[in-house]
């Protein structure tokens, strides 16, 4: 058995995985630095770039957890590894989006609220004076590209590796272009001078980024309270862990099946019925391609009680 | 050639179509010809950057300077609601009333190297064409102005 906690059959992906989110964080810096340059007043500019630092959680969460997995053994005093490392930071990015989100929100709404009018004024730049929403709208567009390209790579490895934190940025990098419209639209607005259009396309990003982070938040949360396995992109229940119950029902008709989710790894106690006579690997239970059979890295079982057994 | 030209030409007709001002202040002073200004202080009337300022202001919008006076914060309260459209004065660099309306870039700075006193004039927040128009009359009259 490997003394990581990652299964052997992962290491290739999990490598470029890790390859691709020095490439995000990369690629997110020259954001950050590109709209910082060019924030000025406006309020869609200051949470789209809030927005573009937060996306440097998830990375960075993920390279730590990877980190974690393939290098730290099990020991006396983490006999199981650091599996759940990926869950916690999992757990963690998804409160920083929620709390980010929230305060966004709420600052966008006041700016609609108490009616700010922000003041996007002009810079020189080679002798000539250029309005500043020009480059905001130039920024904006440039924070458009690399996410679109790094999610689209992200995504097959997210579901290759199931994990929820590389499929959570990979889902926000897709969507990236949603709020980057929204920013256009809001610098765009002001230059026509609707005062509110800015606010608006703020409170629409902020909206964005609540809405990813409490969906992240609620599946975060199911892993770390032992809750059943959760899909990669939802709060549904896990397509895969539901086949693996089914399997485990149909052998073990009387049983009780329960199933948890240690970081990508699924765990099936199987109560109330003996064991079967033959050593098993727990890979054996898995009911479909063996391609994703380090899934299932535990099965156990629970006889029933003496006393129920004679009943 | 002949294309790109023409697109170079439309790019810069649309650079210039922007921004606008929320409370139409540029188009009121083209309407009207007539733009209001206020000193802070009125000692300052007689300091040449500030007549130079309006003078620039008045070439490049074609309008008159109509003089209103009053001083300190009324007068940015004025501003705040549209009633004057450039106050000048001398301010501090980190002026609490930053949050509340635009400052062009300073045309001198006095005082001391810690709390810098700037002469610079102030517009009203978010008035974006207006204050553009103000900040390239700042830089054309001041070589401090164009330096920042």
């Amino acid at each position: 058995m490997s003394q990581s906690s990652l299964p052997q059959e992962l290491r290739e992906p999990m490598a470029r995985a890790i390859r691709l989110e020095y490439w995000n964080i990369f690629w997110t810096l020259t954001i950050i630095v590109t709209m910082g340059l060019v924030l000025g007043q406006s309020e869609t500019m200051k949470t789209a770039w809030i927005e573009d630092t937060l996306g440097l959680v998830p990375p960075i969460m993920f390279l730590i957890a990877a980190h974690m997995e393939r290098h730290s053994h099990r020991s006396r005093r983490f006999p199981f590894g650091f599996e759940r490392v990926n869950g916690l930071g999992f757990f963690v990015a998804a409160v920083a989006l929620t709390a980010v989100g929230a305060l966004l929100l709420y600052n966008a709404l006041m700016a609609l609220g108490t009616q700010e009018h922000a003041t996007v004024g002009s810079i020189v730049i080679l002798g000539h004076d250029l309005w500043l929403g020009w480059l905001m709208l130039a920024a904006q567009i440039y924070s458009l590209i690399p996410p679109l390209f790094i999610g689209r790579k992200e995504l097959p490895l997210a579901k290759q590796l199931n994990d929820k934190l590389l499929h959570t940025d990979a889902l926000m990098n897709k969507a990236n272009w949603l709020t980057g419209a929204a920013g256009l639209a809001g610098i765009i607005g002001l230059g026509l001078g609707w005062w509110w259009a800015d606010s608006l396309a703020a409170a629409i990003i902020s909206v964005d980024v609540l809405n990813d982070g409490i969906k992240a938040l609620r599946s975060s949360t199911a892993e770390l309270v032992d809750g059943a396995p959760r899909a990669l992109s939802s709060t549904d229940l896990s397509q895969d862990a539901q086949k693996v119950c089914d399997r485990l029902q149909a052998e073990f008709p009387d049983a009780t099946v329960r199933l948890r989710e240690t970081g990508r790894l699924i765990r099936a106690e199987v109560h109330d019925t003996h064991p079967p006579s033959e050593c098993r690997h727990p890979r054996h239970y898995w009911p479909d391609d063996e391609d994703r059979a380090w899934r299932l890295a535990q099965v156990s079982f629970i006889p029933p009680m003496e006393a129920d057994e004679k009943s | 050639m002949m294309r790109g030209a023409a697109f170079a030409l439309l790019l810069l007709g649309a650079c210039d179509a922007l921004p606008r001002d929320p409370a139409g202040t540029s188009a009121r002073i083209e309407r009207n010809r007539i733009f209001t200004v206020a000193l802070a202080d009125p000692a300052l009337r007689s300091a040449p950057q500030v007549g130079r300022l309006v003078e620039e202001i008045e070439r490049r919008t074609k309008a008159r300077a109509q003089w209103r006076s009053g001083s300190g914060e009324p007068l940015f309260q004025q501003l705040d609601e549209g009633r004057i459209d450039l106050v000048i004065g001398r301010f501090t660099a980190d002026s609490p009333w930053a949050a509340d309306v635009a400052f062009a870039p300073a045309l001198s700075t006095s005082g001391t190297k810690d709390a810098p006193i700037e002469l610079k004039a102030a517009i009203r927040n978010g008035e974006n064409r207006w204050i553009m128009t103000v900040e390239r009359a700042s830089r054309a009259i001041s070589r401090e102005a164009r330096d920042q």
